[in-house]
């Protein structure tokens, strides 16, 4: 008699835990949801030619094969802008995060934790927007900026021309510039935050058991790391593959990246540029999604073992 | 050795963050600033006084200010209760929940614009704050859940509960518990979200259309004006509030923490 | 698999389509009579006109507020709301979006616009009709003109109401070089480049970036020798003249700043190269030639206008009103504003910000004192102006609307990316 008395009020209490646990989801998920769902779902649909404005109401997968197959003025740029948005994107990513830990290790490698001032130099930087650091390294590097007029000034150029091109150059250099000196102090706070933690006990066992420094790093804080920083780099190379202000500012008219692309084709006056423009950007998810599944599979793989 | 290049590194990222400011100071303040002049040689106050007193650019820093603050006070309302399920409970269709609140971090904002660009004009938002601020929310909020998300994680609600045993009221352990526990990890959310609301160019272009104009909207702008001093000062403009912001908060997050760290 | 896409997709098209149902429509158009140019005045007291206009200048954002907007507000008492835009494009897409939402009043009143941005909003039906040649000024500017009356080729009918005109011209800078090195054509600009390479570069050609395709159609007019055949549309003209059009930017090519792998997006990209000494010249349209930039301190003091021998581009620009618009007596009135002789003769003159030239017809003007003013005008474009007569005998027209994508697209193939 007890005993169902117990169940019936355990069986209330789900039911009131369950209700709150999706109440307490219901804004966050419905915003998230129905607004990014509701610009998937109209994206698809004028990507697939659906334009009311030109009276187009037919779908089709025109602008998809346009772009892929290179039948499109646009479509003959795609394939070169996408492999130049991954170039840029991994290039920076790789080389933030490589510095990042680096600079994390040899930070942290010693007996006092990471001084505050340091930490607050990386948040300053952190806090700079990169609209305004792009527009800063336009200054600076160009050709005739900042720094070339100090090398004039030394006497080590004569002329603008013979400034090393670093930025609007056609390897994307400026931008992967921009990206690295900006996600740096974004990946190396995530590394020291998780080396703060957890990292001096067992680096100490390690040095205990004689393991020198470089066996450390392997062995000891690359694994610790590992998942903050994967997770870090993705963020990172998400974002730069969909940006759209820093390579407009620091790129050049060709290559373009496909964010550049896809914002050009849609504020383009012939409207038909417009379904191109979504199918490009909703390849661009595709290839981020697809990048981020795949460091899952690599992540739960590694953790299998 | 060790002192040194830390010494190095610091000297570096203030460089690295001074030099910028500087470079924006020195055009902001002067015309005509020509290859190869190190120095500019016609400093004038005049487009710096011009630029502050022109109604157009307060406008824009109020809309800016406006807006990344009530995105960071409704991100922060509505992330708050869905990080705290996500980070303590475990239920069926979690994974699904997370993957929902994950994908807009890795969409390009781009694509959810132009998506949104002809809903918002035939719902009335196209054009206005209201609707800025909606799809602003859409990248920000799910940084603000994970970033809350690693708060509750290593969360111990026995403090909620012993509170609630010795007789406190939700709101009351809301405000005296909850709240002070997770305090740095909200400063730390907040603080993304503004940043990251604050420095929005795509999504305000598309949605605001125009008739929505904030600091990044003036600043891209300007770039194209290709007015160096414009372009200066309004990048200065830009740039000092979140680096003020962050430095405050620094200050106050108990004294050494990183931003950034706090959630891990 | 292919049920199951076709049902997907019509559930998509189902969705889509209701949404679009869903959009209230348009509105009747108010009943206005230019005509009737006192009723237009009376009913623009009190409103505000939003005046779409391109702002990556500040001097003449400046102006504008300055000349147009006190003058509105103490005469008419219409507020100016002047809404910068990156590109003249925004605006269009901003209308054509409001159409498809079925927004009526949409948001602008006025669009400062001419060419492929007017092609645009006349293909889609979005242009208020019939009310620009009925202005009160509009006997001021020559409709005769083909000029005038025809935008890219494209009639300008009663869609659009002048505002100034402009032509294309080069700019150096005389601490540099000397008057007499100048190249002045094509042919010369060539040789130059070969004797000084790396020191010139030119816009790229593209949507928006007209003065890039202004420049790339001069070479087509000097190599097929004659401006006035391409003012009509001819697939097969097109196809005898472009390979050649094609060899000569790219023997031009290597010569180039970067080596021509790279240009500059817009003008004020190609300012600050000329004005940093990367490259020797820069481009302008403005009638007071390098005045203006002088006077915004983008280029160095010593810059001078001047144009080639011929084939130097010359057109009017424009303004039009949205067909749903929602102060559409408030723009007419400062439509017809922007063409009274006071006003126009401000706008020449580089001090003011504008520089820009006339889009009225100066002989119409049959008040003396107007008359004088803007002659006086006239004399005083100052030393870093083009001189009239070199202008007056470099001057052609543009050519057809349908040529810009071709120049365009063309170039993008067979110059930028290559053979």
């Amino acid at each position: 008699m007890a005993h169902q008395c117990v169940d019936r009020a355990v069986g209330v209490t789900k039911r009131y835990d369950t209700l709150v646990t999706w109440l307490t989801l219901a804004p966050a998920l419905a915003l998230v949801g129905l607004i990014f769902g509701a610009s998937v779902l109209y994206g698809l649909a004028q990507s697939l030619g659906y334009l009311a404005i030109i009276g187009e109401t037919r779908l089709s997968l025109e602008a998809y094969s346009g772009l892929l197959a290179g039948r499109s003025p646009a479509g003959r740029e795609f394939w070169q802008a996408l492999g130049f948005s991954l170039w840029v994107s991994a290039a920076s990513t790789v080389l933030a995060a490589g510095v990042a830990l680096l600079l994390a290790v040899a930070l942290s490698s010693q007996r006092r934790p990471v001084g505050g001032a340091t930490l607050l130099a990386l948040n300053l930087n952190l806090a700079l927007p990169h609209l305004a650091w792009a527009i800063a390294l336009s200054l600076l590097l160009a050709q005739s900026g900042l720094l070339a007029r100090i090398a004039t000034a030394l006497g080590a150029i004569q002329a603008p021309a013979e400034f090393p091109v670093l930025v609007r150059d056609s390897y994307g250099i400026g931008i992967i510039l921009h990206y690295v000196s900006k996600e740096i102090p974004f990946l190396a706070l995530i590394v020291l935050a998780v080396l703060r933690t957890q990292g001096t006990a067992y680096e100490l066992v390690a040095e205990n058991l004689g393991a020198n420094g470089w066996q450390r790093v392997r062995f000891v804080t690359l694994p610790l790391v590992l998942p903050g920083l994967a997770a870090g780099a993705l963020l990172v190379f998400a974002f730069t593959f969909g940006a759209y202000e820093v390579p407009a500012l620091l790129g050049v008219r060709y290559p373009r990246t496909l964010a550049v692309m896809a914002l050009e084709l849609f504020t383009n006056p012939d409207l038909r540029s417009r379904a191109e423009a979504m199918a490009i950007s909703l390849l661009m998810a595709l290839v981020v999604v697809g990048v981020a599944g795949l460091a899952r599979v690599v992540n739960s793989e590694r953790e299998g073992l | 050795m060790r002192r040194w290049s830390l010494f190095l590194l610091r000297a570096t990222l203030y460089l690295l963050l001074l030099g910028p400011l500087a470079a924006f100071g020195l055009y902001g303040l002067s015309t005509r600033w020509f290859y190869p002049q190190l120095l500019p040689s016609e400093w004038t106050f005049e487009p710096l006084m011009r630029q502050l007193g022109s109604p157009l650019i307060q406008a824009a820093l109020a809309r800016s200010i406006f807006i990344a603050g009530l995105v960071t006070s409704l991100a922060l309302l509505i992330g708050l209760p869905a990080a705290r399920t996500l980070g303590l409970r475990r239920f069926r269709g979690r994974g699904l929940v997370l993957l929902i609140m994950f994908l807009p971090t890795v969409v390009p904002p781009l694509a959810t614009g132009m998506g949104l660009n002809i809903l918002f004009l035939q719902l009335g938002l196209a054009g206005s704050v209201a609707g800025v601020v909606l799809v602003h929310l859409v990248p920000v909020l799910p940084y603000t859940v994970f970033a809350l998300l690693g708060v509750f994680a290593r969360y111990d609600e026995g403090y909620e509960q012993q509170a609630r045993t010795l007789g406190a009221s939700w709101p009351l352990v809301l405000l005296r518990v909850t709240l002070p526990l997770a305090g740095p990890g909200l400063a730390v959310a907040a603080l993304f979200a503004f940043l990251v609301s604050w420095s929005q160019y795509v999504l305000t272009l598309l949605i605001g259309g125009g008739r929505v104009i904030t600091l990044p909207i003036l600043l891209f702008s300007a770039v194209a004006g290709g007015n160096p001093t414009t372009t200066a000062i309004l990048a200065l403009l830009f740039a000092a509030p979140p680096i003020l912001a962050i430095a405050l908060a620094s200050r106050a997050l108990s004294g050494g923490a990183t931003v950034v760290g706090q959630q891990y | 698999m292919q049920i199951r896409l076709t049902r997907l997709l019509a559930l998509l098209a189902l969705v889509a389509v209701s949404l679009a149902a869903c959009s209230s429509p348009p509105a009747a158009p108010a009943a206005l009579n230019p005509e009737d140019w006192a009723g237009v005045e009376a009913a623009a007291r009190g409103q505000t006109v939003n005046w779409y206009i391109w702002g990556g200048s500040e001097s003449i954002n400046s102006y504008v507020d300055k000349f147009y907007g006190e003058p509105l507000k103490e005469r008419y008492d219409i507020t100016l709301n002047r809404v910068p835009l990156a590109d003249t494009v925004d605006a269009v897409n901003q209308v054509l979006s409001e159409k498809e939402a079925g927004k009526d009043p949409g948001a602008v009143d006025l669009i400062w616009i001419n060419g492929e941005n007017f092609l645009s909003l006349k293909q889609a039906d979005m242009l208020y009709p019939d009310w620009s040649r009925k202005l009160p000024n509009a006997k001021l500017v020559d409709w005769e003109n083909p000029a005038v009356y025809l935008d890219f080729g494209a009639p300008v009918e009663g869609y659009e109401s002048p505002w100034s005109s402009a032509q294309f011209q080069l700019i150096y800078d005389s601490a540099r070089m000397g008057e007499e090195t100048l190249p002045r054509s094509y042919a010369g600009l060539l040789e130059w480049a070969k004797a000084n390479p790396g020191r010139f570069t030119y816009i790229a050609p593209g949507p928006g970036a007209f003065q890039g395709t202004r420049f790339v159609k001069g070479a087509l007019f000097e190599l097929s020798g004659d401006a006035k055949q391409w003012i009509a549309f001819d697939q097969a003209l097109w196809d005898q003249w472009s390979p050649q059009l094609w060899a000569y930017m790219n023997e031009l090519k290597p010569y180039l700043w970067r080596k021509g792998e790279t240009y500059p997006k817009d003008e004020n990209e190609l300012h600050s190269l000329f004005a940093n000494g990367e490259v020797d010249f820069t481009i302008t349209q403005a009638i007071a030639g390098a005045g203006p930039l002088i006077t915004e301190g983008l280029v160095p003091e010593t810059a001078r206008a001047f144009v080639f021998d011929d084939f130097m581009i010359g057109d009017f620009n424009y303004v039009a009103i949205p067909k749903n618009a929602p102060s559409k007596a408030a723009a007419m009135v400062l439509a017809n504003m922007l063409l009274d002789p006071e006003l126009q003769a401000a706008q020449i003159l580089p001090e003011n910000g504008f520089g820009l030239g006339f889009g009225i017809d100066v002989t119409k003007v049959t008040d003396a004192a107007a008359k004088a003013t803007l002659d006086t005008a006239a004399q005083q474009l100052g030393d870093a102006a083009t001189p009239a007569s070199d202008l007056a005998g470099s001057l052609v027209g543009d050519s057809a609307g349908e040529y810009q994508t071709l120049v365009e697209e063309g170039w993008r193939t067979n110059v930028l990316i290559g053979p």
